[in-house]
């Protein structure tokens, strides 16, 4: 009865391979997500001195749990809040030229201007009329993983309230924040002129996402590309996130499964109870202070034997697409919630070692 | 034409009026209504004469069409009570958009069974709703596969109908199974006036639920196709050869492994299109058993999980699960049991002896 889980693992491992590899520039995934990025370059400088970390770019065999994963104590709340509980879309980015945080301000007024004028190349009906919209960019205050890491940037697009009123609050229609948690450690040292923010996540219509981003690769003379998750690094994802420690509103570790070449699509979830979740990883996690691809495989492993003892369905010959738990959610698409504060800088990390082995 | 704005004018003048909700509700409907099923629904509905039906121009924008349609209805002063039939011919016509949950009636054992008379049911099933709520609006409607369609809009105490959340349900006079959709509140009150006004005892909630109520119908009147077919090697061959094509791993040798789960899997599920329903619940409470040499979880706590499939046509891909290779042949009784036991929501313990045994016996 259990010999049949058996079989199936070996073509896990071979689907298995991280899509986080070789990414060109303007590369593939961005045109098939109808975004595209135009830009002046066709290859963008600094991407020579990002170290190449892993062979041909595949996932390390061990991560370490983070330490300090709190934020810095000079976070701003409530910005951190917005941060949570809301579907981010990510992107991977080239390190910038000439970027300057001294001059935010003055980006944010360039920025505006560019939005404004490419909002109306499609609306020559509107033409003259005020679009009322102001792009904003600030620090993310605290949001590091270590002293070294570059402060984040928040970048918002608010539509000017119509309302007389003076205190009457624009509305948020856009965000978009570059961060780069933990970045030090791939990353060799990086020339003065270059900063690097590797990862971008964005909410929103996608139509600004898109204007934002070829502003940045113009002015900054960097690339973005969707960053997608693969079925592997999301097997990360359920056994890390299901081992950290939640005090309140704990939630089902939830796998969803697609699986491919039937003629009728079928998904298939499966929602473990939290504790039974933790339990089962706490048996499975020896390695103190990390997690190895060993005990990633096994627990998913055992995961999928209780699975085919019930169902006799190889979960592991079909694709891993969503992981949900208390700490964030991710999907294969690249999409991602963030649903702990505490936990937010420990998500970032992973998110961030992504982002850099795509752009290597 | 300058219709809109006279018509809306006039009527408030007049007196004799149609309700401005009834109006509005029968513009909704219509506009839900596809541009080219418009003018049949309104024949099924026989509440605008011909001429008037002819009169209506329906190579316009949807918007235009119902104004127009709406103001035919002002003619005639329609009710809710017509606007509420055109409702449930929209959507019988497409009852595929609704989840329908399937109940059971039951007797006491040894009654006997009364015949069934129409009317009878419909005065003691509005008797018994109105005794317990003044603002229900109810509508029935009969259909020939003897199946009586009844639609309920709710208020309360205080609150008109809400027309827009209206509960339909559809009972089959011959049969003891009554199909509701949109579960709500009053649910108690809605089994209590069907049980009363069908004669019998007492009803429950069969844990089968999917929006193609046809589906649910064949499962519960088992006349979905099983395994009676006779087996036709044709057909099965010529089916093969698409998988054969995209999956490498089947090659020439596994051939006789192939035959054996196609085989297995028609067994299983009989050789015709399985009812549709779009998905399955598992609510499993069981012992974890891991990987035999580790020692996991060797605590004797249940482990406890939801799984849950969905599909547009679960039982189809279930059935094309084997044959590509992603489960076992033949497929686990808890997945393949649905159509007999005409249920897709399960709770699933631990008992002594065989799990999958221990599972079907509820």
């Amino acid at each position: 009865m259990r010999r049949s889980g058996r079989p199936s693992l070996r073509r896990r491992q071979d689907m298995d391979t991280p899509d986080s590899g070789g990414m060109t520039p303007l590369g593939r995934k961005t045109a098939e997500t109808g975004i595209n990025f135009t830009s002046t370059t066709r290859f963008s400088r600094g991407l020579t001195f990002i170290r190449t970390h892993t062979l041909f770019g595949q996932s390390p065999t061990r991560r370490i749990i983070p330490q300090t994963s709190l934020l810095q104590e000079n976070a701003d709340p409530q910005k951190i809040a917005f941060l949570l509980r809301k579907q981010w879309t990510l992107y991977s980015v080239t390190p910038m030229y000439k970027f300057s945080y001294g001059n935010l301000k003055e980006y944010s007024r360039l920025l505006s201007a560019f939005v404004a004028a490419e909002k109306q190349k499609g609306l020559a009906v509107e033409v003259g009329n005020d679009l009322g919209i102001k792009v904003t960019l600030s620090t993310l205050l605290g949001l590091k993983g270590t002293d070294q890491d570059q402060v984040a940037i928040l970048v918002q697009i608010a539509s000017r309230s119509q309302l007389p009123f003076e205190n009457a609050e624009d509305k948020v229609v856009w965000s978009g924040w570059f961060c780069c948690i933990c970045g030090d450690d791939l990353l060799e040292s990086v020339p003065e002129d270059f900063t690097c923010l590797s990862l971008f996540l964005a909410n929103g219509a996608e139509s600004y996402t898109a204007i934002v981003g070829s502003w940045f690769q113009k002015t900054f003379d960097c690339y973005f590309s969707r960053l997608t998750i693969s079925p592997l690094n999301l097997a990360w994802m359920a056994a890390m996130w299901t081992g950290c420690k939640v005090d309140s509103h704990m939630a089902a570790t939830e796998l969803v499964f697609s699986v491919p070449c039937i003629p009728q699509s079928l998904d298939i979830s499966y929602a473990i109870h939290p504790e039974d979740a933790k339990a089962l990883w706490d048996t499975v996690q020896k390695t103190p202070g990390e997690v190895t691809q060993e005990e990633v495989n096994l627990f998913m492993d055992c995961l999928y034997s209780h699975f085919h003892r019930h169902f006799k369905i190889h979960l592991s010959a079909t694709r891993l697409v969503k992981v949900s738990t208390s700490i964030a959610s991710a999907h294969c698409d690249g999409n991602i919630k963030f649903l702990h504060s505490k936990h937010l800088i420990g998500v970032l990390t992973l998110l961030t070692e992504l982002a850099i082995s795509q752009i290597q | 034409m300058s219709a809109s704005g006279r018509r809306r004018r006039g009527a408030l003048d007049s007196g004799f009026t149609m309700d401005e909700t009834v109006a509005e509700y029968i513009r909704r409907t219509v506009l839900k209504i596809p541009r080219h099923e418009i003018m049949e629904m309104l024949r099924m509905w026989d509440f605008l004469s011909k001429t008037q039906l002819q009169t209506i121009n329906v190579h316009q924008i949807k918007e235009r069409i119902s104004q127009e349609v709406v103001e035919l209805c002002e003619e005639n002063s329609a009710s809710i009570k017509q606007a509420a039939i055109l409702d449930m011919i929209y959507n019988h016509t497409y009852r595929n958009k609704k989840v329908w949950t399937v109940y059971q009636m039951t007797k006491v054992a040894g009654e006997e069974t009364d015949s069934f008379n129409l009317a009878d049911f419909k005065y003691k099933f509005k008797r018994s709703l109105r005794s317990a709520l003044k603002n229900v609006t109810i509508n029935f409607r009969e259909y020939e596969d003897n199946a009586i369609w009844i639609r309920i809009a709710w208020g309360t105490q205080y609150t008109k109908p809400n027309q827009y959340k209206a509960t339909y349900v559809v009972y089959h006079s011959q049969t003891p199974y009554v199909f509701i959709s949109s579960l709500r509140s009053s649910i108690p009150l809605l089994c209590q006036a069907l049980v009363h006004a069908s004669n019998y005892h007492d009803i429950h909630e069969m844990e089968l639920r999917s929006r193609c109520i046809d589906s649910l119908k064949d499962i519960v009147f088992k006349r979905y196709s099983q395994t009676f077919q006779t087996y036709h090697p044709r057909p099965l061959q010529e089916r093969n050869v698409a998988p054969e094509k995209v999956d490498p791993r089947i090659i020439q040798e596994n051939k006789r492994e192939k035959e054996r789960i196609q085989s297995v899997t028609q067994e299983v599920f009989g050789e015709g299109l399985q009812p549709k329903i779009e998905f399955a619940q598992y609510k499993l409470e069981t012992m974890f058993k891991g990987e035999p040499e580790m020692d996991i979880l060797t605590e004797k706590e249940p482990f406890r999980c939801v799984v849950k499939f969905s599909s547009p046509h679960l039982l189809e891909a279930l059935k094309s699960l084997a044959p590509a290779g992603m489960s076992d042949a033949p497929l686990s009784p808890l997945l393949t049991c649905i159509p007999q036991k005409a249920r897709n929501y399960f709770k699933i313990k631990e008992r002594k002896g065989i799990l999958s045994a221990s599972c079907l016996g509820h």
